[in-house]
């Protein structure tokens, strides 16, 4: 290898210059001091803004320092590289120990002469067995592959250019290698391994261990299971032998027993079968497969045998209560939500029917039948209508009680006669209902004259119309049936010591078959006394309850059907029997609870039926159109069975609209016309009471009647123009104008009433008419204190003030009355002032002024600059990664522009010392020859000459 | 890849006109009333002055009656409010940057050798509250408004934004403006804060009337007779200090003044500053 000195020189230099550079500042103070100080390198960089409590890590920077830093570094790599360029070959430096700079001359020189004897040693024993005495030749220097031989590390390291002796043990290098890192037999693998250094192991090795270690793991694992099974096979074995041993069998239930033997058995043939053909191995795999299923089986059979149950605690009163309370108030809330859930949309919207019952199952029940029925919703709905009821008994016994005080005191004020009357006559009838014993001691003779001439024919067309929707009726109901078939028996025990209790007190037979028509119903009712009548009507429904039987249901819908048939009849005979009626009441409403469908069908029959014979009675009108009394009881039997205050009901709308339609388009001819009109005035009052629907028909009637209390010379006025127009088809007469003094009002029966001829002198008495104001002006009184919300109620009610201002004005008015009508008349004035006082005057409309949109910020929780808070990770992801190439790529460039502008300036310097060479040659050639003229011009006067001379 | 935002040359359109944003709204807002309106023709004139409350109801319901004309869309000075010496400072806390405040950096500001007493960004905030808040902005008759920071960082800040109520995240955004320059709007690319260049008149409408406010100064007047008493086409800019001790520098100030006898807070400056204005401008 051939050596030069100027290379090792320079290499030297090169190596101290690395080695110095190492440690920075030591670097920096050298330079300072030997080199004449550069004023660009002692700036320091300067940071524009001070974050507070940010550390000054990039602070100590001085780029002029760095810059020339940098461009030494240039000289030592660029410019060697670029040196070295032109040339075609290139000296190394080959010798030992040159490479190593921390070396000194004489452990270089040792390191030579080791190599020498060496080669030498390695020459001779070319043909000799090794004993490994190679490797005592490692120097400590060379210490990076030591098992490989540092001769062939040599060798490696420079096979660039390597003579003709170095190829053949290149390959013998490369085919070791081969081999130790081949590693194709793990038995050479292991033999090395234990000849090395554990903390050489490659990462090769490593896998290897790892994957021996596992294969062994899971070599035992295997050996595990086996004996597992064997010792299964053993327990197993020992287990069959027991249950045959019939020890056990004296311990276990027979049951049990069994089941083992059964468990065993199949175990058992099937190994004695197969004993002689397969191995034993096989045969406890077989075992093994179906014993434990089996096994399993019985043991949560015994898991799941008995198990004591806690029973449910018993409640405390005051949790009843509580539960109770609870159901109430929901109750009550659910009511409310039917009065006012579809109040938005107008009353006058024909499709809103259709939406409404979609939204409320429980008024489909009359609606449509069986169209869109809802099951589900059944049971819910009726205990809602229970409730109700009873609710509403509540709040009559409550009314009630105050209408008793009141009515010792004074009988003129109380609200309105014939309402009032039968507001009396429900609390007789809840009084009776209270009291039964009293009742029954009462004997009444129930009327056997019936005269069912005409009531007859027309009653057995609603039978038979009745049966065709008892029909439908019962299939609807015989669906719902089944639900309610849990706790009937219960039920029945309940019922049936009430029967025995109640059965106790008379010769009534105790168990009644449901009567099917009006005949056996009456058959059955004859000649009995109210109280038996009820008691008989009880012990049918008790006997026929739902809750006993299936069919129970349709016999109890026949028999309300007849029940109502009933009523109806017994409100149209002429000695009305009212307490009878009023008895009646009760079972019907119980019974309409129960089979609630079927009752609001029968009640849209009945209406229908009434509308269809209303319609006709107009058309001739000469013997009145005005409802009869079967009509109002009924009315005022569904205004209590349904509920009033809903927003659109299946019975109660058409009712309320009927009596709205009598109201409006009968004629008044009589007084008993007042009084019937009256009455239904006072009927929708209390109808309307709850849920405060606007009636304009009894306003209306109620101001007619107001009409007719004057002596008619009213000029029409402009707005009451519209009032006439409808006023124009009740041919009025002063049918209500007093024209003596009446001393003392006594409230109107309204019985006593409808039981007159049309044309009796008491009609055209003053006492009757004071009494029909009385009842007018109340009513008028009770729908002032309703309809106080109407926007509207100036404009309704104003003109009625006046007209009982009027009428309060005349000769001949009571007293009381007079009072009465200027205390309404007040009523509405103040009323109407306070809705003046409410109103605004109409004005432009005024935009609001529209505020400037915002517009929110988009900020992080917790911001940390240079974060990239896209929630697109990818894009974020892919973003960051453009930046980096991004900065890499300006980085590259600017290295490269530094490089670049580098070489150069290396090479203007280079060219420039040429031109600088080539000046100089010139200038001596030039010179040379400035003197050869100069020299043959003289002439013969040149120092050649001279010199020859 | 796709862009994933808009694109830059339409952005930069839009910043150029900076003070006309408030036209463009305003014809929307004109077309879509003429729209409304139909054909009823409304009569010209000028608006009822004491405008009453309106019954709701009654101007739901009665869909024929026509709408009085309001006055909101006619171009007018605007007024423009700079925060001098806010106290929004970045700190390095620990390992997170933070809004340097008084109550919970007061050991890291005494550690650094800061007073405590003025480190307090809540005024700022509260004072951007009390302009952001004002009638006069929802009106639409701010122009914008310009916080410069006791370290002379200068930010500006739309009208239009929802400036945070908590300070918690008023200091989260703050902290963010002040690392990233810039604020934008969900899911917009709008930038509602951003930070400009110094100094802040550059900024300002030519015809403007600055106005500084101290305590310390001599010419005490009453908010509402002096703002009477500016012309209606000056662009008024109000500049009230945001720091806790201290004065605003008069450099750029056209008129110092005093509106209270009592040294008040920057929102209660801010309130008066703007009832009077609203008063004046008839904006209820």
């Amino acid at each position: 290898m051939a050596k030069h000195p100027g290379t090792n020189a320079k290499t030297k230099k090169k190596a101290k210059k690395k080695g110095s550079k190492k440690s920075g500042p030591d670097a920096i103070s050298m330079k300072l001091k030997a080199e004449k100080s550069n004023p660009f390198e002692t700036i320091w960089s300067r940071r524009k803004f001070d974050i507070l409590g940010k550390k000054r890590k990039g602070e100590e920077l001085r780029i002029g320092l760095s810059r020339s830093l940098a461009i030494q570094k240039r000289k030592k790599t660029l410019l060697k590289e670029y040196e070295q360029s032109t040339k075609s070959s290139v000296f190394v430096d080959k010798r030992i120990g040159e490479q190593n700079d921390e070396l000194g001359e004489f452990e270089k020189g040792i390191m030579r002469s080791q190599r020498q004897r060496q080669l030498k040693f390695g020459k001779k024993s070319k043909f000799n067995l090794s004993d490994g005495e190679d490797d005592d030749f490692d120097a400590p220097g060379f210490g990076s592959l030591p098992e490989r031989d540092d001769f062939d590390d040599e060798i490696l390291s420079d096979d660039d250019n390597d003579d003709g002796g170095g190829a053949t043990n290149k390959r013998s290098a490369i085919l070791k290698q081969l081999n130790s890192h081949g590693a194709q037999d793990p038995s050479e693998r292991g033999l090395v391994e234990g000849e090395e250094n554990q903390k050489h192991k490659s990462k090769k090795e490593i896998m290897e261990e790892v994957i021996l270690k596992s294969k062994y793991f899971k070599a035992q694992k295997a050996k595990d299971k086996d004996e597992n099974e064997q010792l299964m096979e053993e327990l197993d074995k020992n287990f069959t032998s027991l249950v045959q041993s019939r020890v056990l069998l004296s311990m276990t239930e027979p049951g049990k027993m069994n089941a083992l033997k059964a468990l065993v058995n199949k175990g058992v043939p099937n190994e004695h079968l197969n004993e002689e053909e397969f191995p034993v191995t096989q045969r406890a795999e077989t075992y093994k497969q179906e014993q434990p299923d089996s096994y399993d089986k019985l043991v949560n059979e015994m898991v799941l045998e008995i198990r004591a149950h806690p029973s449910d605690r018993t409640k405390t009163p005051e949790e009843i209560a509580q539960e109770e309370r609870e159901r109430l108030e929901r109750l009550e809330e659910e009511r409310l939500k039917r009065m006012l859930a579809t109040d938005y949309s107008s009353d006058e919207d024909g499709e809103n029917v259709e939406k409404d019952s979609s939204q409320r199952p429980r008024a489909i029940s009359g609606d449509d039948l069986g169209d869109s029925f809802a099951l589900d919703e059944e049971p819910g709905s009726k205990k809602g209508w229970l409730d109700e009821i009873l609710e509403r008994k509540d709040a009559d016994d409550s009314e009630d009680e105050d209408e008793d005080a009141s009515e010792d005191s004074e009988s003129a004020k109380h609200t309105g006669e014939d309402e009032g009357s039968e507001e009396d006559d429900d609390d007789e009838r809840e009084r009776t209902l209270s009291l039964k014993d009293w009742e029954q001691s009462d004997d009444d003779n129930l009327g056997t004259d019936l005269d069912e001439d005409e009531e007859e024919q027309e009653h057995d067309d609603a039978v038979g119309d009745e049966e065709d929707v008892e029909q439908k009726g019962c299939n609807m109901s015989n669906k719902t049936e089944l639900k309610k078939h849990n706790g009937e028996s219960v039920d029945a025990k309940k019922i049936k010591p009430s029967i025995k209790r109640t059965s106790m007190k008379s010769d009534i037979p105790f168990i009644f078959e449901a009567p099917r028509s009006l005949e056996e119903l009456s058959s059955l009712l004859e000649n009995c006394s109210n109280g038996n009548v009820i008691v008989i009507i009880n012990r049918i429904r008790a006997s026929n309850a739902i809750k006993l039987a299936a069919e129970n249901r349709k016999k109890m819908q026949v028999f309300y059907g007849v029940l109502l048939q009933y009523f109806a009849v017994l409100a149209n005979k002429k000695p009305l029997n009212f307490e009878l009626l009023n008895l009646l009441v009760k079972p019907l409403m119980e019974v309409s609870m129960e089979i609630p469908y079927f009752s609001a069908i029968c009640a849209r029959q009945r209406i229908l039926q009434t509308r269809t014979q209303f319609c006709e009675a107009l058309k001739n009108q000469e013997n009145g159109c005005w409802p009869t009394l079967k009509t109002l009881f009924l009315l005022r039997l569904w205004s209590m069975v349904f509920p009033c205050s809903d927003f659109r009901h299946a019975v109660m709308t058409p009712a309320i609209l009927l009596m709205c339609e009598y109201l409006m388009r009968c004629p008044i001819i009589s007084g008993r016309d007042v009084a019937i009109g009256s009455f239904l005035c006072s009927m929708v009052l209390m109808v309307t009471k709850q849920s405060r629907k606007f009636c304009p028909e009894a306003i209306m009637f109620l101001r007619t009647l107001l009409m007719a209390a004057t002596d008619q010379k009213l000029a029409p006025e402009q707005d009451c123009q519209d009032f006439y127009n409808l006023m124009g088809l009740k041919a009025l007469r002063p049918l209500l104008r007093i024209h003596d003094f009446v001393d003392e009002i006594n409230p109107l029966n309204f019985l006593m009433v409808m039981d007159m001829p049309d044309d009796s002198s008491f009609f055209s008495s003053d006492n009757f008419r004071a009494s029909a104001l009385v009842t007018v002006i109340e009513t008028l009184r009770g729908f002032v204190e309703i309809y106080d919300g109407l926007n509207s109620f100036p404009e309704i009610f104003l003109p009625i003030a006046t007209l009982l201002l009027e009428v309060s004005q005349q000769k001949h008015i009571p007293e009381a009355l007079e009072d009465k009508f200027n205390d309404v008349a007040q009523l509405i004035k103040q009323k109407a002032d306070e809705a003046h006082r409410l109103r605004r005057p109409l004005q432009i409309r005024k935009q609001k002024p529209v505020p400037i949109k915002l517009l929110n910020p988009k900020f992080e929780e917790n911001f940390v600059k240079g974060r990239d808070y896209d929630p697109d990770r990818e894009r974020a992801e892919r973003r960051k990664l453009q930046k980096l190439i991004k900065r890499e790529a300006k980085g590259a460039a600017r290295e490269l522009r530094k490089d670049n502008y580098f070489l150069y300036e290396v090479k203007q310097k280079d060219k420039a010392l040429q031109e600088k060479e080539r000046a100089a040659n010139y200038g001596r050639a030039i010179a040379f020859l400035q003197e050869q003229e100069h020299a043959f011009k003289s002439g013969q006067l040149g120092k050649g000459r001279k010199r020859r001379r | 890849m796709v862009r994933p935002y808009a694109i830059k040359g339409k952005k930069r359109k839009t910043r150029e006109e900076k003070y006309d944003r408030e036209e463009d709204e305003e014809v929307e807002v004109e077309e879509k009333e003429s729209a409304n309106r139909g054909s009823i023709e409304k009569p010209k004139g000028e608006a009822p002055d004491e405008e009453e409350e309106e019954d709701e109801s009654g101007a739901h319901e009665l869909v024929g009656i026509p709408i009085a004309p309001s006055d909101q869309n006619t171009k007018k000075a605007g007024v423009i409010f700079v925060l001098e010496k806010a106290s929004l400072e970045v700190a390095k806390v620990g390992k997170s940057f933070q809004l340097l405040n008084s109550d919970d950096h007061a050991n890291f500001l005494r550690k650094n050798k800061k007073n405590p007493a003025y480190c307090r960004p809540d005024i700022a905030h509260q004072a951007l509250l009390a302009i952001l808040d004002s009638p006069i902005n929802k009106a639409g008759r701010l122009q914008a408004v310009y916080v410069k920071t006791e370290k002379g960082v200068l930010f500006e800040v739309k009208p239009h934004v929802r400036i945070p109520r908590t300070y918690k995240r008023f200091s989260g955004i703050m902290l963010q403006l002040l690392q990233q320059h810039k604020i934008t709007a969900v899911g917009k690319r709008e930038s509602l804060l951003r930070l400009i260049k110094n100094p802040v008149t550059q900024y300002f409408p030519v015809n403007s009337r600055k106005i500084g406010f101290s305590y310390s100064s001599e010419k005490l007047v009453k908010m509402s007779k002096y703002v009477d008493a500016v012309d209606d086409d000056v662009n008024l800019v109000f500049v009230v200090g945001a720091m806790a001790h201290g004065k605003i520098g008069t450099e750029y100030v056209d008129d110092f003044i005093a509106i209270s006898g009592y040294p008040l807070s920057a929102a209660m400056c801010i309130a008066r500053i703007t009832e009077a204005l609203a008063e004046k401008w008839n904006v209820l």
